[in-house]
């Protein structure tokens, strides 16, 4: 078990008595794939946001290792532990497709893009320059760098046609069962949650 | 990829942000530098009743100086009894009715012996005379020359005595209007000796090698008399222009001694009160350069008028009615102005860069690397933009100091007409003409401009980021 969300409670600021989760537990392993599935406001993404330590539980705690994410804090979590990919892609709009791969912290993002399938003549473009399908590829080339061993994607193939969002699900699967990682992808496609070893569906912020 | 190579990256590849703010801080900095060296600046003033004769340059004090450290003086002493820095005050009582009672002393007034000597270090001076302030003092054991149809009621009953380092660079024997008819004189280094008129002479039967006594005229009761002897005798073609009225200072009763003669007839051994200084350049055709080479001698030369052979004399700003405070105000309002400017492009920066903000945030950048990028772009397109200023730098100041001292003029003359006939002057204000203006940058403005221009990047940077960086990564993903 590399991840683990224990009895994990989230509510906003300003809206104390109506939990978005409630008293989640869950585990998550290295070597697989995991889907996390709901209604829209479920609480897919405040769970991703929390195992990704982009916000802190009300209640509960993230485990990594064992280990309370808070002890060694957010950032360092961020930074060491877990890598990110999103449904906007979110690659910075002004670097190459190179230069985006290297701030995962690698230098040798041109491995990383041919495993991706990036085409060679896009290596060196600007990223706004590049289709959708290729800046995802790309999105998760840069989490492919990270040394970290979960890869946490939220609707990674949201804003992608069928056969773009295809690839991208066996590139997913490929990272979990050939690179060892843990996979964990919040999705709305039957179809990546049907790829998925274990799927985890949340309805009104519980399991 | 580090923050120096991603913070350079982001200043050429989005370039509208990179010229904003460019083109602000270039102006910030143009209009800092503009208002500092007008500040500093020096007014070519030409004064027709004050010049240097010959090929020397002569040091006075600057009046408008003098009377703002009495004001500073009088300030710091607030309404206390006391003195400080050769300025006292008093308080008496007038009639029954309480008054205060100012004065200054020698060591207020003089010009000073250090920063003389300072300027004859400079290379080009040949020599230098040091005059003192004409001094009133009383005649023991002969009779001064009278006005027999003046009453004398009001008069000190002294004779003048104007001491000099070297006597042949007196102004007087300089121009040749006096010139010595008997005897010599005086070295520089020689003690109790005068040369009297010739008027005098006469009048008391005195020959080379007779001694005069002399003693205190404006303290009854101080009986103690100063002896000098007569080395020479001298003649004038046009009398000496009398310092105050009356006949204590009229020119037959004016007696030239060594420097430090009229301090101790006046029973102030060791406080001289130095009134001029004279610099005889070595080569007539290295004038302007020596005047120049002068100027640049590190005394306090807001003191100081110094006056070329053409009555043409450099004032400074702080000395020419208020440049100096307007320009201060100046520097104040380029820096609050630009600082809400420059706050306000650092506002659009953060908002323009939020995503990018989120995203690094959720790579595990903290808050205060993504600060640091902010601060390191903001410092490289305002080191590119302070450098050019510098270039630019000087012909903009010329004209800011120009339109400065011009604005000065005219409020002058404003406030002239509207006093006219209504205010007296403590002082005699000299007719002076401004011929030009000169405002230089210096190594020291540049440093202080880039040291505001960093100090208001980063107030603005570190504002306008505390609002974004405040927020967690989450509500930042969440706003793209």
């Amino acid at each position: 078990m590399i991840l683990e969300a224990k009895n994990v409670e989230y509510a906003y600021k300003c809206q104390k008595q109506r939990n978005i989760l409630n008293n989640i537990s869950v585990r998550f392993e290295e070597k697989k794939f995991y889907t996390i599935v709901g209604a829209s406001g479920a609480g897919k993404t405040t769970l991703l946001s929390l195992l990704a330590g982009l916000d802190r539980p009300t209640a509960g705690a993230v485990l990594y290792e064992g280990e309370d994410i808070l002890t060694k804090g957010l950032g360092y979590h961020r930074k060491n532990h877990v890598s990110l990919v999103f449904q906007e892609y979110n690659l910075i709009d002004y670097l190459t497709a190179e230069e985006n791969v290297r701030l995962g912290g690698t230098d040798q993002p041109q491995e990383l893009l041919a495993k991706v399938n990036i085409p060679k003549e896009a290596w060196k473009r600007n990223v706004m320059k590049l289709s959708g399908g290729q800046q995802q590829r790309i999105a998760i080339a840069r989490a492919l760098a990270s040394k970290a061993k979960v890869l946490l994607a939220d609707e990674p193939t949201g804003n992608l046609d069928e056969p773009t969002a295809v690839d991208i699900t066996t590139l997913l699967k490929r990272m979990a069962h050939e690179a060892g990682k843990c996979v964990i992808v919040v999705t709305h496609s039957k179809y990546l949650a049907n790829e998925a070893d274990e799927v985890v569906q949340i309805t009104n912020g519980t399991i | 990829m580090n923050g120096f190579s991603l913070a350079w990256r982001s200043v050429i590849r989005k370039p509208v942000k990179s010229v904003l703010l460019f083109v602000t801080v270039f102006i910030i900095s143009l209009l800092l530098l503009s208002a500092m060296s007008s500040g500093k600046a020096t007014i070519q003033m030409q004064d027709n009743t004050r010049q240097a004769i010959g090929a020397g340059l002569l040091l006075e004090e600057n009046e408008a100086d003098r009377h703002r450290r009495i004001d500073e003086l009088a300030r710091q002493l607030a309404h206390e009894e006391g003195s400080l820095g050769g300025y006292h005050q008093e308080k008496i009582t007038i009639n029954g009715a309480e008054s205060w009672r100012t004065w200054t002393d020698h060591s207020f007034e003089t010009l000073l012996l250090y920063d003389i000597e300072r300027i004859a270090d400079t290379e080009g001076i040949a020599g230098y005379n040091i005059t003192t302030v004409t001094t009133a003092v009383r005649p023991v054991d002969f009779i001064r020359i009278e006005d027999v149809d003046v009453d004398q009621y009001s008069d000190l009953g002294g004779v003048s005595l104007i001491g000099n380092k070297d006597m042949s660079m007196d102004s007087n024997f300089l121009s040749g209007n006096a010139y010595i008819t008997e005897g010599r004189m005086i070295k520089e280094g020689e003690k109790d000796v005068c040369v009297i008129s010739a008027e005098l002479a006469i009048k008391n039967q005195l020959e080379i090698g007779c001694k005069i006594s002399f003693g205190n005229c404006r303290d009854k009761e101080d009986s103690m008399t100063y002896e000098a002897e007569v080395v020479g005798i001298y003649q004038v073609n046009q009398p000496i222009v009398p310092y105050m009225f009356g006949d204590t200072y009229r020119s037959e009763n004016i007696i030239f001694t060594d420097l430090d003669f009229p301090e101790k007839a006046e029973g102030k051994a060791g406080d001289p009160l130095y009134e001029k200084a004279y610099f005889k350049i070595a080569n007539v055709n290295d004038y302007e350069t020596v005047k120049r080479s002068v100027m640049e001698a590190d005394i306090a030369w807001e003191r100081y008028d110094l006056i070329d052979n053409n009555g043409n004399m450099d004032t400074l700003s702080a000395n020419f009615n208020e440049m100096e405070k307007y320009a201060r105000v100046l520097v104040w309002a380029i820096s609050g102005a630009g600082l809400v400017i420059l706050f306000l492009i650092f506002q659009f920066w953060m908002k323009s860069r939020n995503r990018e903000m989120g995203i690094m945030l959720s790579m595990g950048t903290s808050k205060m690397q993504m600060l640091a990028q902010i601060m390191t772009e903001a410092l490289m397109i305002a080191a590119a933009a302070v450098l050019i200023s510098f270039l630019a730098a000087p012909g903009v100041s010329g004209l800011t100091a120009d339109y400065l001292v011009e604005q000065q003029i005219q409020s002058a003359e404003e406030q002239d007409l509207l006093e006219e006939g209504k205010v007296a002057f403590s002082y005699e204000k000299s007719e002076q003409n401004v011929v030009g203006v000169r405002a230089e940058i210096t190594p020291g403005m540049f440093l202080q401009d880039a040291a505001g221009i960093v100090l208001l990047i980063t107030i603005s940077v570190c504002g306008s980021g505390i609002a974004v960086l405040k927020r967690n990564p989450r509500d930042i993903l969440q706003d793209l």
